[in-house]
């Protein structure tokens, strides 16, 4: 008999998928997510008021899962705690492949009641063998499949990323901003409680997931963390692994405590953690799509100098700064790389030591045979690891917002380059000021594939963080 | 390296279960390590002040003389630790007045007698421990010593077992580390000595689960070697062993 472990691939890429509970108070949410699921889709719900309303979104109502026709794979749960027990006997007794529990009010109360419950489905499950997921959790995500957590998450192509959280809303956030960065998941699963299957099982699951490239997760605490580190050691050798820990302030951790009944541990020893792992510790959900960014879309690299491009001479300094600051170096260029430059490059009102002051010798974006020359130049440099590059400066958002088009030669040409380059390559497109038409001309930065940033920190950070993973890996490689 | 528990030390652990204490005394913590193989300064119980006298001999002078009592925790605070004695006569008086000074501070409690102990040469000051993490496990933590990891916390960690170079890392990650690397004309400090002491003190940790707390402070490092000064056993309390 399989066990919770091995049922969750079935669980995670289902043919049938069966809604227990859902209602009209919450506009049948959970049928709705499952709109575009691309296998068989059942409700079971008992109450003749919630049936019809069922029927009219045209899925199929039982009133009980041992009527549901054929084997199930995964079956969302949305009953009122004190039934949820009854229901995973039903599941365990279908043999359903696994159940995520939506209800909540389990062992996250503190009180007796919820404690005990949440034990007892527990125990139903792991006897079963069914991967029990939650309680107090979304569910499951599979893009390809139209498995959803939440109605507006993009169906269709799987992505790269692996995602497991411990909060609903993060796993839901991060998939909808992810996606509007080019972020893409392949799987992502809302653990809430995780009575049954822990953080480390779902770490085990995405190592060996083929669709999955990355796995980053939101975590605020687990049962076994010895079984966690093992679990994230040996995934970070096959894959990059981000980890954004919630609940490092005490007063934070005292939120985990109430928030999914997690345990405290010092950040101290988490930071520890993320070391002896080889993974990536990030702080935000928007320092790990950042880093994603870096890591999905930049060639790995383990070395630390960085060519520097800008378009003035006070983003010169500032970019420079930044990357500094995030703990890479700013090398001088081989005298190779400088004997070329002195042959072209305009140093009224522009400078070439590195950082590179390239608005003037490039047009500003419109001399696109001078900035393919600067890029091949970096790119030959033995000094230079990686490549920055400011695509505008404030002024330069004039420009397409009187002509969108005027952006695509640009975008033409750093991503001819990225695709014979060796070096990772992060762009940064900062206006503030327009942010309707930096919106836009980002939009289409990430449609052609390249990483780009909202600022010279932020894209310092994000390389940085990935540089630091390829070094460390090659590092226990080696 | 041992990896099952030896007898003796089974037996200090059964030893001190029986008299029902949790902490080990310094005398039975470094018997513990020494034969893990961690480098210690050996120290060995004086019942009496001949037997004080007779272990300064044998171990060469200058020694150190600390009380051994399950009842006094905070052993110099009370007169109970004499440093740098020189000769014979310094070691048995020192002996009569540590016994003194712990009778007259606590009448009640059992004295086993006095520790002996030769002076170690001064070295870089490092600390070493362990202590248990409610999802972790047992942590080991690592940084220099005195004022160092009292105020700036200077300190790194990482999850039992660890492996080489997780305590290579340990020893790099710490803002002090320079010191180690030797400072202002110093030797530098033997690193790998460090990173070794820390494995097997990591294999040690994993060898006996119910030592629940473990205080290697301080550690004198050396341009060659390194060695634990002092060190503190605490075994888990009776329910959780």
């Amino acid at each position: 008999m399989p066990d919770s472990k091995s049922n969750l691939s079935r669980t995670l890429n289902p043919s049938t998928v069966v809604v227990v509970g859902d209602k009209r108070m919450n506009g049948y949410m959970w049928l709705n997510n499952m709109r575009d699921f691309t296998g068989k889709l059942y409700s079971v719900q008992v109450d003749p008021a919630e049936i019809s309303g069922i029927e009219e979104l045209g899925v199929r109502n039982y009133t009980s899962l041992a009527e549901v026709p054929g084997e199930i794979d995964y079956v969302l749960c949305a009953v009122p705690r004190t039934i949820a027990p009854r229901i995973i006997a039903d599941c365990a007794a279908r043999h359903v492949g696994g159940v995520a529990l939506f209800t909540s009010g389990f062992a996250e109360t503190g009180e007796e009641e919820g404690v005990r419950l949440q034990s007892e489905l527990g125990e139903i499950a792991r006897r079963a063998g069914l991967a029990l997921i939650g309680p107090n959790c979304m569910g499951l995500y599979n893009a390809k499949l139209g498995v959803r957590q939440a109605g507006e998450q993009p169906t269709g192509e799987a992505g790269p990323v692996g995602f497991i959280s411990q909060s609903g809303t993060h796993a839901i956030n991060f998939s909808l901003t992810g996606a509007a960065q080019g972020v893409r998941i392949s799987a992502s699963i809302s653990i809430g409680n995780a009575e049954v299957l822990d953080v480390a099982d779902y770490v085990d699951y995405l190592a060996a997931d083929s669709d999955t490239q990355v796995i980053a997760m939101y975590v605020e605490g687990t049962k076994d963390g010895r079984r966690l580190l093992r679990s994230l050691r040996r995934a970070a050798e096959a894959k990059p692994v981000v980890i954004w820990k919630g609940g490092v302030t005490e007063a934070g951790a005292r939120a985990t405590a109430s928030h999914t009944a997690s345990l405290a541990t010092s950040n101290d020893v988490w930071n520890a953690v993320v070391r002896q792992a080889g993974a990536i510790a990030t702080e935000s959900l928007d320092e790990t799509i950042d880093v994603l960014k870096a890591l999905l879309r930049c060639k790995p690299a383990t070395g630390l100098g960085m060519g520097l491009l800008a378009m003035t001479g006070g983003q010169s300094v500032v970019i420079t700064d930044a990357f500094v600051r995030a703990g890479l170096d700013v090398p001088l260029l081989t005298d190779a790389s400088y004997a070329e430059l002195a042959g072209f490059f305009n140093v009224i009102g522009g400078s070439y030591k590195n950082p590179l002051d390239i608005g003037g010798t490039i047009g500003f974006g419109g001399q696109h045979e001078q900035l393919q020359r600067l890029l091949d130049i970096l790119e030959a440099d033995a000094n230079v690891d990686a490549i920055a590059m400011e695509l505008a400066s404030g002024f330069l958002a004039r420009r397409w917002q009187a002509d969108p088009a005027s952006l695509d030669p640009l975008l033409d040409l750093l991503v001819a380059h990225q695709d014979r380059s060796a070096k990772p390559l992060v762009t940064i497109l900062h206006p503030g000021h327009l942010e309707e038409v930096t919106a836009k001309a980002r939009a289409r930065v990430v449609e052609r594939g390249l990483a780009v940033f909202p600022s010279f920190e932020r894209a310092a950070r994000a390389l940085s963080s990935a540089i630091a993973y390829w070094r460390s890996r090659a590092a226990a490689e080696a | 390296m041992p990896s099952t528990t030896s007898d003796s030390t089974a037996a200090i652990i059964a030893g001190a279960r029986e008299q029902g204490r949790t902490v080990l005394s310094e005398v039975e913590a470094k018997q513990l390590l020494a034969e893990a193989g961690i480098p210690v300064v050996e120290a060995r119980l004086a019942a009496t002040r001949d037997e004080a006298v007779g272990l300064a001999g044998e171990f060469g002078y200058p020694v150190a003389l600390k009380i051994v009592s399950a009842q006094i925790t905070h052993k110099s605070d009370i007169g109970g630790v004499k440093l740098n004695l020189g000769t014979a006569d310094e070691v048995g008086a020192a002996f009569d007045a540590i016994i003194a000074a712990a009778t007259s501070a606590d009448a009640s409690a059992k004295l086993d007698g006095v520790s002996v102990q030769r002076m170690a040469e001064p070295g870089v000051e490092v600390i070493t421990g362990m202590t248990m993490d409610a999802q972790f496990g047992p942590v080991l933590m690592f940084g220099l010593g005195g004022v160092l990891v009292e105020v700036l916390k200077d300190v790194s960690f990482r999850v039992v077992p660890i492996t080489e170079r997780d305590a290579t890392q340990m020893i790099h990650e710490i803002q002090g580390f320079p010191i180690l690397e030797g400072h202002r004309g110093q030797e530098p400090a033997d690193i790998p000595a460090l990173q070794d002491l820390l494995v097997k003190l990591s294999s040690f940790v994993e060898a006996h689960p119910d030592v629940a707390e473990l205080d290697l402070n301080p550690v004198f490092a050396y341009p060659s070697g390194a060695v634990a000064v002092d060190a503190r056993i605490v075994l888990s309390a009776p329910d959780d062993a």
